[in-house]
């Protein structure tokens, strides 16, 4: 039994990562109606450069600058996206995410090589809680992705800021004419989910490696977690995550490791058929 | 003073002319209309004066301000709000949030500091003005909380105004006021802008397809028929002229919009 | 009457037109098909493999065109054609899970099957997700693409994992040994029928639905067109030739291993779609010739030792295509969104329009 909940207690800490993923994706999508192909990469370039930070500074300096210099690279990521007034559709945007994602393959090699890196988690001590081992790094994952989902929700409900983003995505027209720049607003919500996905990125290279290939699993396993939300609701692509991480851990103990991205995959494939009832395309 | 003109304004869609140099003018304190039947490219007129598009060709003057090629915001600041046809109100939002985003939504730009800076300095006085919206439409202060998706299509409009008046305009620009709603209201909320013009002091300048509604409203009127301009003058002159029936392929002023 | 003889002119103009068109491309295929014979032995496996993602592109730029949707797992259907034709051919003993050629099935048929199973793969996931939105189908297809691929490794038993199947049957036909330019011959002769069927499609009833959705949907479909029927349509017969192309890869390479069909061979069809343009089957042809081309181009270059004063690391190769795949898809959806092709005709003819009128 104990190893049952070893399991979840694993599946729960990965699974935090694809919550925090999805619920950037969610942030993106609500705000600009574009879904971020290149969202895992901003996970990937976080611990990367937390990699390289962390051999000149304390690890919390490297985080905190890994996270800002993502950041960074989202608002650039953003105008990118977003590209041109009127000319491109939404559909272009994905695909440009796409040609951002491969591109950022090609960057993240070139700087840092093949190998994944990692450094040393917040401490080496697992708690031992009635057999169950439970590393700090997977607590503070868990805790960051709850309060993240909190944050967010706040966010978009109650300040200026966040509600001028749901404004932007309720009604672009109308939003525009009451002076909003939806490029501003796509700025921002890049910027918001790049940071939250760089922490998620951060908190994860302890526990598994990363590297420039890293990416894609990543931002398909967050829209999995997102797509539990029908891309909409930032709680339950929370709840998608963690359910999602814990079904791929249970599959890794009692089936076959190999399998575990299958039946992620297979999970969200269901997830996306299952919506599809009474969803019209556009 | 004038508030607003266009001068030989040419709007195109790729290879489509959709406003073929368009002239008109609203000086403040006036009650103008811009009318016509669907296609005619009222909307494009008013996206081109509010700085959603961007003319091909022609001027745009805000107040004497050439602000052609002007951002909607900039277009905001100086004193000119659209409410928008089929009225796109944020509908996950409580109403009262929808008129606050209304008042704010000119005040932030990138730079961070200096939009926090102004945003902290208004908040005082967009309260003012939230009040004295509530005061205009009483019915708004009920609904305040409630998201503005579940409210009626008579109420959505008035929150479209409200927000639309939270920035302080000196011309509001309505589009299609009378889509989809009663003709009952469609009066109620005439009635409105006719006491907010004459109290307030706030141009109007309405486009919309009933003629009816426009020569009721306005003192003058503009018919626009295929991207230009046929017929303007003072709506009690242009009233049962037969080129305003024409513009309308076959509906006159008195058949129902 | 004379509206009537007026009429009869311009269709008798159309069908001469039509016909002309039709004998050009008879004649290019029949060049074609020609040209490997005359080309040194790499050259005809770069010419081969181009015909190959011709194949594939032609399908998807249907798709992206007129259905305006997103495949991202092209190269799984590509995956399953070559792996269905290869492991049919060679045949296994389910109960050792060994490769058996004496179980094998000939290839010719096993070519002919591919397909059909791509096909109906293709409607088995088409059917839930042409109702979604672009951003749904894209995913889900790049998930199948991942599960397909993923399931080379786990079931490498059947598949040879990372190791690899050795096709040691050659494709036959009719007593010919279909290999080397010969492959390349037929490759290019189904790339002619390719286009020749999908022009007829282009003027015909069907194809006159296939505009009118790409030109406003929600119009169409209240017209009374099926709007979903087509599109999944569309889907399957784009994962029917990107199964056909896999089929006859595996008798180009006479080897299947997992290196040919990562992720970023689906990503690639996408890229060549844009550069050929959105529902240009001819602009296909053209994207795949030039990304093969450069795909091709930039290996060699990211072999050499150095470059510009650069010393180049061993991964060179891949940092150099993605980087390059990358920004042209980024680039082409930016300034081109119709594709390169279009965006830079289209501007050609613009300049030119133009100065014919400042010179009048």
């Amino acid at each position: 039994m104990t190893t049952f909940f070893q399991f979840v207690v694993v599946g729960i800490s990965t699974g935090s990562v694809f919550a925090i993923v999805g619920m950037s994706l969610v942030l993106v999508y609500r705000a600009t109606g574009i879904v971020n192909f290149a969202q895992g990469v901003f996970a990937v370039l976080a611990g990367l450069l937390t990699y390289s930070f962390v051999q000149h500074m304390p690890l919390a300096l490297a985080a905190v600058l890994a996270t800002l210099v993502t950041a960074l690279v989202a608002t650039l990521v953003a105008v990118v996206a977003v590209g041109f007034r009127g000319r491109t559709t939404h559909l272009a945007s994905l695909i440009i995410t796409v040609g951002i994602a491969i591109f950022a393959e090609a960057v993240l090699l070139a700087a840092f090589g093949e190998v994944p890196r990692s450094y040393p988690a917040i401490s080496d001590r697992a708690w031992d809680v009635g057999g169950v081992l439970i590393q700090p790094q997977y607590a503070v994952l868990a805790l960051v992705a709850l309060a993240a989902a909190l944050l967010l929700t706040l966010f978009l409900r109650r300040t200026i800021v966040g509600q001028a983003l749901v404004a932007a995505a309720d009604s672009p027209r109308a939003a525009e004419l009451i002076g909003l720049n939806l490029r501003s607003i796509a700025v921002i919500a890049f910027a918001v989910a790049g940071a939250l996905t760089a922490v998620g990125g951060v908190l994860l290279a302890p526990t598994v490696p990363v590297s420039y290939s890293s990416g894609l699993t990543i931002t398909i396993n967050g829209f999995a977690a997102a797509v539990f939300g029908g891309l909409v609701s930032i709680r339950l692509a929370l709840l998608g995550g963690f359910a999602l991480g814990v079904l791929q851990q249970l599959v890794v103990g009692y089936v076959d490791s190999q399998y575990s991205l299958i039946i992620a995959l297979l999970v969200m494939l269901v997830l996306i058929g299952w919506r599809s009832r009474g969803e019209l395309a556009v | 003073m004038t508030l607003l003109a266009l001068e030989d304004v040419v709007v195109r869609y790729g290879q489509a002319v959709a406003v073929d140099g368009v002239s008109l003018a609203v000086g403040s304190g006036e009650r103008v209309a811009l009318i016509g039947p669907n296609g005619a490219g009222k909307t494009s007129v008013l996206n081109a004066a509010c700085g959603v598009i961007r003319p091909a060709a022609g001027r745009v003057e805000i107040d004497g301000r050439v602000l052609t090629h002007a951002t909607p915001a900039a277009v905001v600041r100086r004193g000119i709000s659209q409410v928008p046809e089929g009225r796109h109100v944020f509908a996950t939002l409580p109403v009262e949030a929808n008129l606050l985003l209304g008042a704010y939504g000119r005040v932030f730009r990138l730079e961070i500091v200096s939009s926090t800076l102004r945003y902290l300095r208004s908040k005082r006085d967009v309260r003012e003005q939230l009040e004295r919206v509530y005061e205009l439409l009483p019915n708004l202060r009920e609904l305040r909380e409630r998201p503005a998706g579940r409210t009626s299509g008579g109420e959505q409009q008035m929150v479209a105004i409200g927000r639309a008046l939270m920035a302080r305009p000196r011309l509001l620009a309505i589009d299609e006021l009378s889509l989809g709603l009663a003709p009952v209201l469609v009066q109620a909320l005439a009635e409105f802008l006719v006491r907010l013009n004459e109290e307030e002091g706030v141009a109007i300048l309405l486009v919309d397809q009933s003629a009816a509604l426009a020569f009721s409203l306005c003192e003058r009127a503009y018919v626009l028929e295929t991207g230009r301009v046929v017929l303007d003058g003072a709506s009690r002159d242009l009233e049962g002229r037969s080129e305003v029936r024409s513009a309308y392929l076959g509906r006159g002023p008195d058949d129902p919009a | 009457m004379s509206a009537e003889l007026a009429a009869q002119g311009r269709t008798a103009r159309r069908r001469r037109v039509g016909a002309a068109r039709v004998a050009a491309l008879v004649g290019a295929t029949a060049f074609a098909c020609w040209l490997p014979f005359q080309l040194g032995l790499g050259d005809v496996g770069l010419y081969d493999r181009m015909g190959l993602y011709a194949l594939v592109a032609i399908g998807l730029t249907l798709l992206m065109g007129f259905a305006g949707q997103v495949s991202l797992g092209q190269g799984g259907f590509f995956l399953i054609g070559a792996y269905t034709s290869g492991l049919l051919t060679m045949g296994f003993d389910a109960e050792e899970r060994l490769i058996d050629p004496q179980a094998g099935i000939d290839p010719l048929l096993a070519v002919a099957i591919a397909p059909f199973v791509t096909a109906a793969i293709a409607v088995v996931i088409g059917i839930p997700l042409m109702r979604l939105r672009g951003h749904y189908l894209a995913f889900a297809t790049l998930a199948f693409a991942l599960i397909a691929w993923s399931l080379l490794y786990a079931q490498d038993g059947y598949t040879g994992g990372q190791y690899g199947v050795t096709v040691s049957k050659r494709l036959v036909v009719a007593g010919h040994e279909i290999t080397g330019a010969t492959h390349a011959a037929v490759v290019w002769g189904l790339v002619g029928l390719a286009l020749l069927l999908s022009t007829n499609l282009v003027s015909s009833r069907v194809g006159r639905a296939l505009q009118a959705i790409a030109a406003n949907e929600p119009a169409a479909a209240a017209s009374g067109i099926n709007v979903a029927l087509y599109k999944l349509q569309l889907f399957v017969f784009a994962a029917a030739m990107a199964g056909l192309a896999g089929a006859l890869f595996t008798f180009f390479a006479q080897f299947l291993g997992p290196e040919d069909f990562g992720i970023i061979v689906s990503l690639l069809f996408v890229v060549m779609v844009s550069i050929g343009g959105l529902g240009s089957v001819y602009g296909a042809v053209v994207g795949a010739v030039t990304i093969v081309y450069v795909e091709h181009k930039l290996r060699d270059l990211g072999t050499h030792e150095t470059l510009l004063g650069w010393d180049l690391p061993s991964t060179a190769p891949s940092i150099l295509s993605l980087g390059v795949f990358g920004l042209l898809l980024i680039v082409i959806m930016l300034f081109f969104p119709h594709g390169l092709l279009p965006g830079i005709t289209g501007a050609v003819r613009g300049a030119w329009a133009r100065f014919a009128r400042e010179s009048n």
